[in-house]
């Protein structure tokens, strides 16, 4: 079944919304700012802003990874294909723990440590490291 | 090509700058390599604020902008608050003083407090910053300092001679203040200072004495509350502790809350600072002169330090010792009837106001933080420069500053009078609801302590008494808002509002009776008191219950008073009124240039003063075409108290 899905396509499309998602998300921060809001800004609401800032970060950043990947498999440079499915899945998955943790770190949080959303960060960031190795060695 | 010495070169490369970008800046010298002065180790289970900021990010910014924190610096361009580059200050006593700065040191040159020579010293840290800022210097001697013969007035942006920034009697030549630093101001300007005198200080000249003082940081620090850090610091680096009480809601037996305190060893917390205090007995003076005070937060204050309440311990051993040593260990910090009158001390208010010594309930108790928060509150709408000025909790400050004493004397839970005050507040205060006169803040804790040039409110809470005017000098709330009137009219009101028996005024026609009590206190009161009114002169409140047309010319006697901080503040007075806004005068200026100053202010009070403000006031001294009644003014002035005032600030 994994054979018949275009992983390259599913990567460009899931990388590029994931990048209007998430520089939508860069854009209300910014608006934020901007507005001088005091959920954001106030010197007691640090943790969030650091939080959200690395939602935005995390999230933009993994979205043009995303596309990366998808042209790297619409190349052909994967030599291993049987890899793909699972390389794929923990690309996605990554891009949705570590950036999705961040934000629900943000959303409630306790002085200078984050909501209890950010334990999806380090299972993120477990997933991303595997899934950049297995894509590097299926390359 | 391989990847290898790619990878590797690169990481050089990277290592290489980052080497680079540290060692660009200026070199900085580790602390324990400091000499001259004292400096920062840790110890004593202390850790320093900045080991709070990754947790704590919003209160180690509130506190940092806070007045607590930079009570004292290290001296560099960015902690001072004017320029030293060049500068020639006249304000002192003997030669101008110099001032230089090369890089980033600090240099001054000036008369020797301790000799008759001319010295050239490294200034090396500052005190304060709020109201004034002090300069140390190194004096050569271990790590004693001395204080420069000026001072930086903020609020003027001005050099002023030291005595002139005290209440401090004529004539007298302030006393050398060398070693004070290390002696006396590291117990409260530092946290967890230690003085270190090799021999007890004040027994000798302190340019004889060695001393190796530290402190776990300059200023008043998060420790200085919470009391030592390092446990808790190193107790919280593990995550699981930290959440698992984020989730219970558990106190970290690790740290000190003073919140979580009950409101007497809560309040402790401020009064180890905030109170007049003084050794138990000379033992534990030449510990604390040695390894510094041994009270931490949450420990029993009266424990270690003889907090002085005249109401209660004024026949003990220790204050009949010190009343011996000293006859003016009371009268200088105390009315007579045990009312704390100098600023700093306001735990000594605080113990003495029936909202906390008869409190019964702990929810129901008044404390330091019933008013005051050390941290700005999410919820707090100020800027941090403004919560910063004097760290009133938002329940406190602004309009709703009556929602303080709400909390207690609300409807449901006051009793008396206070029942009424939500609904209709007017019916206890007889004034207007949105008027000065209802705020509750103006009656029971009026400008009745002194310290640093100006008033501040009582923090012992009270009830406007003539009574206790009459009994302790202290001038009431009443009088010092309707500066025009007289203790009858106020005594006379008190009687027919709260039933408050009316005291013995005198005969008919005394001074009590037929002259504004203002005036009285102004003009035959001590430095003390005359400086209490020359500020009520100033207060916007003030000035429009009284009508402010005919408060230039008392002001204006005031330019010309004996006591430099009396003349400060009558000046100011004086400039808040609108014929003065501008108005040149030099509070320390010599005695000739004073007086001129003062017929000047005369000359233009006759100038502009209005038609409204004639028509004779013999309560206030004044003739029918304007003038002063002069027999009256010089038997008030001949009768004043002419005690020297010294203000323990």
């Amino acid at each position: 079944m994994g054979a018949d899905i275009d992983y390259a396509r599913r990567h460009l499309r899931f990388g590029w919304w994931s990048l209007f998602v998430f520089a939508t998300l860069g854009l209300t921060l910014e608006l934020l700012h901007g507005f001088k809001v005091r959920v954001y800004l106030d010197v007691s609401n640090e943790t969030r802003r650091l939080m959200w800032t690395l939602a935005h970060a995390h999230g933009t950043l993994l979205a043009l990874v995303h596309v990366i990947a998808g042209l790297t498999m619409r190349s052909g440079a994967i030599v291993k294909r049987p890899a793909l499915p699972l390389i794929s899945t923990c690309l996605i998955g990554a891009s949705v723990l570590l950036p999705g943790g961040f934000f629900l770190g943000g959303i409630a949080f306790y002085s200078g440590d984050p909501g209890l959303g950010v334990i999806l960060v380090p299972a993120g960031a477990v997933l991303l490291l595997f899934a950049i190795y297995r894509l590097a060695r299926a390359t | 090509m391989r990847a290898g010495p790619l990878i590797v070169a690169g990481l050089a490369g990277v290592a290489a700058l980052c080497l680079g970008f540290g060692i660009v800046g200026e070199p900085v010298v580790a602390e324990r390599h400091v000499v001259g002065r004292p400096i920062q180790v840790a110890g004593d289970g202390y850790a320093s604020s900045d080991a709070c900021q990754a947790c704590h990010p919003s209160q180690f910014a509130s506190w940092r902008r806070s007045y607590h924190r930079t009570m004292t610096q290290v001296a560099t361009p960015e902690s001072i608050a004017t320029s030293f580059d060049d500068v020639r200050v006249d304000d002192v006593p003997g030669t101008s003083m110099r001032l230089q700065q090369r890089g980033r040191e600090l240099w001054a040159e000036f008369d020797d407090p301790d000799g008759p020579r001319r010295i050239f010293r490294q200034v090396v840290m500052t005190t304060g910053s709020h109201n004034q800022q002090i300069y140390w210097y190194a004096t050569g001697q271990s790590r004693v300092l001395g204080q420069l013969p000026a001072i930086w007035l903020t609020a003027d942006a001005r050099w002023i001679p030291r005595r002139a920034a005290v209440m401090h009697p004529p004539g007298q030549a302030p006393s050398s203040e060398t070693g004070a630093w290390n002696g006396v101001c590291v117990s409260c300007h530092s946290t967890n200072g230690r003085p270190a005198f090799n021999t007890p200080f004040g027994s000798q000249a302190p340019l004889t004495q060695i001393a190796d003082t530290t402190a776990a940081q300059f200023g008043v620090g998060c420790e200085s509350c919470h009391g030592p850090g390092d446990t808790h610091a190193r107790a919280n680096r593990s995550p699981a502790r930290r959440y698992r009480l984020h989730l219970t809601g558990g106190a970290d037996s690790t740290i000190v809350q003073p919140a979580r305190l009950n409101p007497r060893r809560g309040s402790q917390v401020c009064g180890q600072c905030h109170a007049f205090w003084e050794f138990p007995d000379p033992q534990a003076e030449r510990r604390a002169n040695t390894q510094g005070l041994p009270y931490r937060p949450g420990d029993e204050l009266t424990a270690t330090r003889f907090i002085v309440q005249p109401t209660t311990n004024m026949g003990s051993p220790t204050m009949k010792a010190f009343l011996e040593e000293d006859p003016g260990f009371i009268r200088d910090i105390f009315w007579s009837d045990g009312m704390v009158r100098a600023t700093g001390r306001e735990y000594n208010g605080l113990i003495e106001s029936p909202c906390f010594k008869n409190a019964r309930d702990e929810a129901r108790t008044l404390e330091c933080s019933s008013c005051h928060t050390m941290h700005k509150t999410s919820d707090d709408t100020r800027s941090l420069a403004a919560w910063a000025d004097d760290q009133l909790a938002p329940r406190a400050a602004g309009d709703n500053a009556n929602d303080a004493c709400l909390q207690c004397h609300a409807a449901n839970v006051g009793s008396g009078l206070s029942r009424t005050l939500p609904s209709n507040v007017s019916a206890h205060t007889k004034h207007g609801p949105d008027s000065s006169g209802s705020s509750c803040y103006n009656c029971h804790m009026p400008y009745t302590t002194y310290g640093l040039l100006k008033t501040i409110r009582s923090h012992q809470i009270s009830n406007p008494s003539v009574q206790a005017t009459l009994a302790t000098g202290r001038p009431n709330a009443c009088n010092l808002c309707h500066l025009d009137k007289t203790l009858a009219w106020t005594a006379d009101l008190l009687n027919k509002w709260y039933g408050t028996p009316p005291p013995d005024l005198g005969p008919a026609g005394s001074d009590e009776r037929s002259v504004a009590a203002a005036l009285l206190w102004l003009l035959r009161g001590d430095a003390g008191q005359r400086a209490i009114i020359a500020q009520s002169m100033g207060w916007a409140p003030a000035q429009h219950a009284s009508r402010a047309g005919w408060l230039a010319p008392y002001l204006a006697l005031f330019l010309d008073d004996p006591y430099d901080a009396v003349r400060y503040i009558a000046a100011r007075s004086l400039r808040s009124l609108p014929e003065f806004g501008g108005f040149a005068y030099d509070y320390v200026a010599p005695a000739a240039a004073r007086a001129a100053m003062r017929v000047r202010a005369m000359q233009i009070w006759r100038d502009t003063r209005r038609d409204a403000d004639r028509g004779g006031r013999p309560e206030l001294l004044m003739n029918a075409d304007g003038t002063f009644m002069a027999d009256a003014v010089n038997r008030l002035v001949r009768e004043r108290n002419n005690r020297r005032v010294v203000y323990r600030e």
